[in-house]
């Protein structure tokens, strides 16, 4: 559904993407590791048009996304939620969730958002009990669900999440992986970037290791969590023994 | 003191509250303005009085040199604020708001600020224009005597607080305003159009001060000089606690409270009763007078 090539992306005269080559498969959620620095967020903004990029990103076959703003990308329905989170912090937690809707919205609309809103408060009772709760007030792990939640606002046909375990504690960690997981069952293709990639792993259908701005390594993730390279590299030495993160 | 005695007659203590709300109204509408641009864009805007003189000009020149009548003057009045604000956006801020320099954009506007003075003074001349009042003559509340155009100004700028209070707390478009403002990163990630919503506040902040412009008019002649009434705005944005839109309004009133009371005491050195009154203000608050202090926010 999403298919890039030869993707070159820049910060000024910094090249920060080398040439990437990435599919995203409808439906499954893909994975995007590699160390600090590698490029990830880099691609995100990239496909979400935050960033100058070159090269070919098509979205449904048909869509060329480069040349396009980031308003035009997240009106097909594109969802990036970024790197820490960036939560509305004066806005109540609904508020945040009705800013969700912007891109199908419309500036003056009055369309109606309570089925959208019901569904993000049935995956996450937590954000329907602070509902009045200002975004600063809330703690790590539900400023994320928050993030993710007013991302499902935006009737997301690709779901792009930045970093969604960052500074959290494992239980929570886990427990967020497994609400992404139930997103997936709803149909949304996902690409999820992490540090984390034994986690990554274990919840993608397919991965990709990102180096330098180039893709290093790529295939199923149950062949990459196997794959020696990966586990040198990125898993630790006691691959395949369970390790807090 | 005689001037206490003055003060403190029912009748000329009634008429200066009046004068004194409707004078804070005017600065209010300047000082929301501040804190409009502050939230949305980061910047503290120096021309906010030259934009309240010049719509004191540009509605004066509608309604003496284009003759239109009232009813046109008025939506054209809009168009027009609605023009100035987009223009300063793009002259003043957009070119800059990438400059590596943050001070940059603040610096701009204090140029734009020369500009708008000269650009007033070449149209319309340097001899102070006369404007009728709205409505003229007085209300008689028994033995008080109270001129219209300053309760008119008084409702003016309530029912124009009032609608901005509507749009950002009520209304989506205002939420999603609030949103650009907050976080401009994520709003453009959520495909919020933040040229559209940045536009919008200059031509909302300019509109404030225009209308404010329209309502002094009659009380003091159009001048250039009215634009050193934004002194009077910063003092009712730096005493409601800088940062709330609800602090500057109620610093604002206290400000014309404070400038309308002490008329009985010195006319001359008004100025410097109202920065003295800041000064003590700030001394024993240093967090202004509505401010919650930064540690209670993070
Ligand atoms: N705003 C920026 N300006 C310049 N260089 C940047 C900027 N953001 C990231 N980079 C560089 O681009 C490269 C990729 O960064 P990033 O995509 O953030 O990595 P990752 O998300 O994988 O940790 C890094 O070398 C980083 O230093
Ligand atoms: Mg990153």
């Amino acid at each position: 559904m999403l298919k890039i090539a030869n993707l070159h992306a820049y910060y000024g005269s910094i090249e920060a993407l080398k040439g990437i080559d990435i599919e995203i498969a409808p439906g499954v959620v893909t994975c995007l590791i590699g160390s600090n620095g590698a490029g990830k967020t880099t691609l995100l903004k990239a496909i979400s048009g935050m960033i100058r990029r070159t090269g070919s990103i098509v979205f449904d076959e048909r869509n060329e996304l480069i040349g396009e703003s980031p308003t035009r990308i997240a009106r097909r329905s594109i969802v990036h939620v970024p790197e820490g989170r960036h939560i509305f912090p004066g806005l109540s937690v609904e508020e945040n969730l009705e800013v969700g809707t912007i891109a199908w919205h419309g500036f003056f609309g009055r369309k109606p958002y309570e089925t959208e809103k019901r569904s993000v408060f049935d995956l996450f009772p937590r954000l329907e009990e602070r509902r009045g709760q200002l975004g600063w007030s809330l703690s790590g792990g539900e400023q994320q669900m928050l993030a993710i939640g007013r991302a499902l606002m935006a009737r997301p046909k690709l779901l792009m999440l930045d970093e969604p375990s960052m500074g959290l504690a494992p239980v929570i960690v886990s427990d967020l992986f497994r609400k992404i997981v139930e997103i997936n069952k709803l149909g949304i293709p996902i690409l999820l970037v992490e540090q984390n990639a034994r986690l990554a792993l274990e919840i993608s259908d397919f991965a990709y290791v990102l180096d330098q701005g180039r893709v290093r390594i790529e295939g199923k993730a149950k062949d990459l969590r196997t794959d020696p390279r990966v586990q040198e590299a990125y898993l630790g030495r006691f691959a395949g023994k369970t390790q807090p993160n | 003191m005689q001037g206490l005695n003055i003060l403190l007659q029912p009748n000329v203590f009634m008429q200066l509250t009046i004068n004194g709300v409707a004078m804070g109204m005017i600065y209010a509408l300047m000082a929301m303005g501040l804190i409009l641009l502050i939230r949305a864009i980061g910047v503290m805007n120096f021309a906010q009085g030259e934009l309240l003189m010049l719509g004191a000009f540009i509605t004066w020149g509608l309604t003496y040199q284009v003759k239109l009548p009232f009813v046109l003057m008025i939506p054209a009045a809009m168009l027009c604020f609605a023009f100035v604000g987009v223009v300063f956006m793009f002259v003043a801020y957009w070119p800059l708001r990438t400059a590596s320099y943050p001070t940059a954009t603040v610096i701009s506007t204090m140029g734009a600020a020369m500009v708008i003075r000269e650009i007033a003074t070449i149209t319309w001349g340097s001899l102070p224009l006369v404007s009728a009042p709205l409505v003229k003559g007085v209300v008689r509340v028994g033995s008080l005597r109270l001129q219209y155009q300053y309760l008119l100004t008084i409702a003016i700028g309530a029912v124009l607080i009032f609608l901005v209070f509507v749009l950002f707390e009520k209304l989506y478009a205002g939420r999603i305003m609030q949103a650009a403002a907050q976080d401009k990163y994520a709003a453009e990630l959520l495909g919020i159009p933040t040229v559209l919503t940045t536009a919008a506040t200059y031509i909302i902040v300019v509109t404030l001060a225009s209308v404010g412009g329209y309502m002094i008019a009659p009380v003091f002649l159009v001048n250039v000089t009215l634009g050193t009434l934004q002194l009077r705005a910063f003092a009712g944005v730096v005493t409601g606690g800088f940062g709330s839109v609800k602090g500057a309004i109620v610093g604002s009133l206290f400000i014309g409270l404070v400038e309308s009371y002490s008329s009985t005491f010195t006319t001359t050195y008004k100025d410097a009763v109202v920065f003295l009154v800041l000064i003590v203000v700030l001394l024993f608050r240093p967090q202004g007078l509505f401010g919650e202090r930064v540690a209670d926010k993070a």
